[in-house]
């Protein structure tokens, strides 16, 4: 079974055909995807969550279809926006990491344990009664990506986590979403040195799959778009 | 970001939720029917009660002088108002129970994780399921509610900053606009990230 399956996939978001006849099967634990601005990166990334739906095509994430088996879906995919600000629910740091878990049928004092092991993880202790929209740049995504991996998802989906963050925070938040636990990555990125670290790559343009497989394939494939259509000179 | 919780031990702290903000809001009511006729005795019985609802260890009477301090252009503007139109003693027995219920009230929020808040709005609004109320629902919007407005008092700081900075002067209808495309914004993203943490 692939992790993610795209058949003629297409999506329309107001006037703009943000993709169109979409294909690619992918496998792997970690999964980059990357392309230029509004090339259909982000739209991918949210029919893959079932954050939007497909107009047309199928999709299939885990085995599952993300509008008809939503909840499951829910369930076992996790997803981490680039702006943390919209992600984060509660008011203090260790109410918004036990938020992930209340649909969890769990205990008050087993739910207490697991958001405290997950501070603990991600070195937010410290700050968990502190109030969550008054942190860093970098605790709030920190944060957003505890609150995703407490759930303990089999898929984690990344949206330019990174987009915002200096170099030591992108380097913590990487560091988690490759090494933070056994789930699945797919990384929607404008970093290629990240894109280099995954199992597979999808380059992404004008709403098309052009290419996906091994990630140096993929990455020169780009590299190459960017110097056949450099920017127009200035003046 | 509103959160006016703080950590504690206090006997209110350890009060369960629910029974908690029955006893508050009967407190509360019993203020505000404290007859006026009782001339200064409507003052001091508010200001009692106040006194000690807060001088439980734990929580302490320089708390209460800091909500009166947050609550300082409310007591006044009360206070004037009602001192021009009804006379000094029940000017001060009526701003004196105001005063007392906004103290006695910020208790709940004082002494309670939003998290136990949203809990027992969840367990107290259950009955209502019959008639069709989502208690999940109800409680998560009230949850969100709070939490959204200091987000958006924040993007209004940003609209405003971005207005200075590109020289326009301050004026109503240039703030309106970029404000409602923010706060939409938000809310259209608000709306995501709860359906990606499994809100439906």
């Amino acid at each position: 079974m692939n992790t993610i399956e795209l058949k003629n996939v297409s999506v329309r978001l107001g006037e703009v055909d943000a993709l169109r006849e979409a294909s690619v099967a992918l496998d792997g634990r970690t999964i980059a995807v990357i392309g230029d601005n509004g090339s259909g990166k982000s739209t991918l990334a949210r029919v893959v969550g079932g954050l939007v739906p497909a107009r047309a095509g199928e999709v299939r994430v885990l085995g599952l279809d993300p509008v008809r088996q939503a909840a499951e879906l829910r369930r076992r995919v996790a997803f981490v926006f680039s702006n943390p600000d919209a992600q984060i629910i509660m008011p203090t740091v260790a109410e918004d990491v036990a938020f992930s878990l209340r649909d969890r049928g769990m205990s008050r004092r087993e739910r207490s344990e697991r958001v405290a092991a997950a501070l603990d993880r991600f070195g937010l202790t410290e700050l968990a009664a502190r109030s969550s929209h008054d942190l860093s740049g970098g605790q709030k995504q920190l944060l957003a990506l505890c609150g995703a991996l407490v759930r303990e998802p089999e898929l984690v989906i990344a949206d330019e986590p990174t987009a915002f963050l200096d170099a030591r925070n992108a380097r913590r938040i990487t560091a988690h979403l490759f090494d933070g636990g056994p789930h699945r990555l797919l990384l929607v990125t404008h970093d290629l040195s990240l894109a280099r670290r995954c199992e597979c790559a999808v380059l992404v343009a004008g709403g098309r799959v052009v290419l996906a497989g091994d990630p140096g394939l993929v990455i020169a494939a780009h590299e190459k778009s960017l110097d056949d259509h450099p920017l127009p000179p200035r003046g | 970001m509103i959160t006016l919780y703080r950590p504690g031990d206090s006997l209110w702290h350890r009060l369960p939720t629910g029974r908690k903000a029955a006893l508050l809001a009967a407190l509360v009511l019993g203020i505000s029917l404290v007859p006026v006729s009782w001339a200064w005795w409507g003052a001091l019985i508010p200001a009692a009660v106040c006194l000690g609802c807060y001088a439980v260890p734990g929580i302490g009477v320089t708390r209460l002088l800091a909500q009166a301090w947050a609550a300082r252009w409310i007591i006044l503007v009360t206070l004037a108002g009602q001192l021009l139109f009804l006379g000094p003693q029940p000017a001060v027995v009526n701003t004196a129970r105001v005063v007392a219920i906004i103290a006695v009230a910020t208790l709940l929020a004082l002494t309670t994780q939003v998290t136990e808040l949203l809990d027992a709005i969840e367990r107290g609004l259950a009955p209502l399921a019959r008639l069709g109320v989502d208690p999940r629902r109800a409680g998560l919007l009230l949850t969100v509610t709070l939490t959204t407005l200091p987000v958006l008092a924040r993007a209004a700081g940003h609209v405003r900053e971005a207005q200075r900075a590109r020289g326009a002067r301050p004026r109503l209808r240039l703030f309106v606009v970029p404000f409602l495309v923010v706060a939409l914004k938000h809310a259209d993203e608000l709306g995501e990230a709860l359906t990606a943490r499994g809100v439906r």
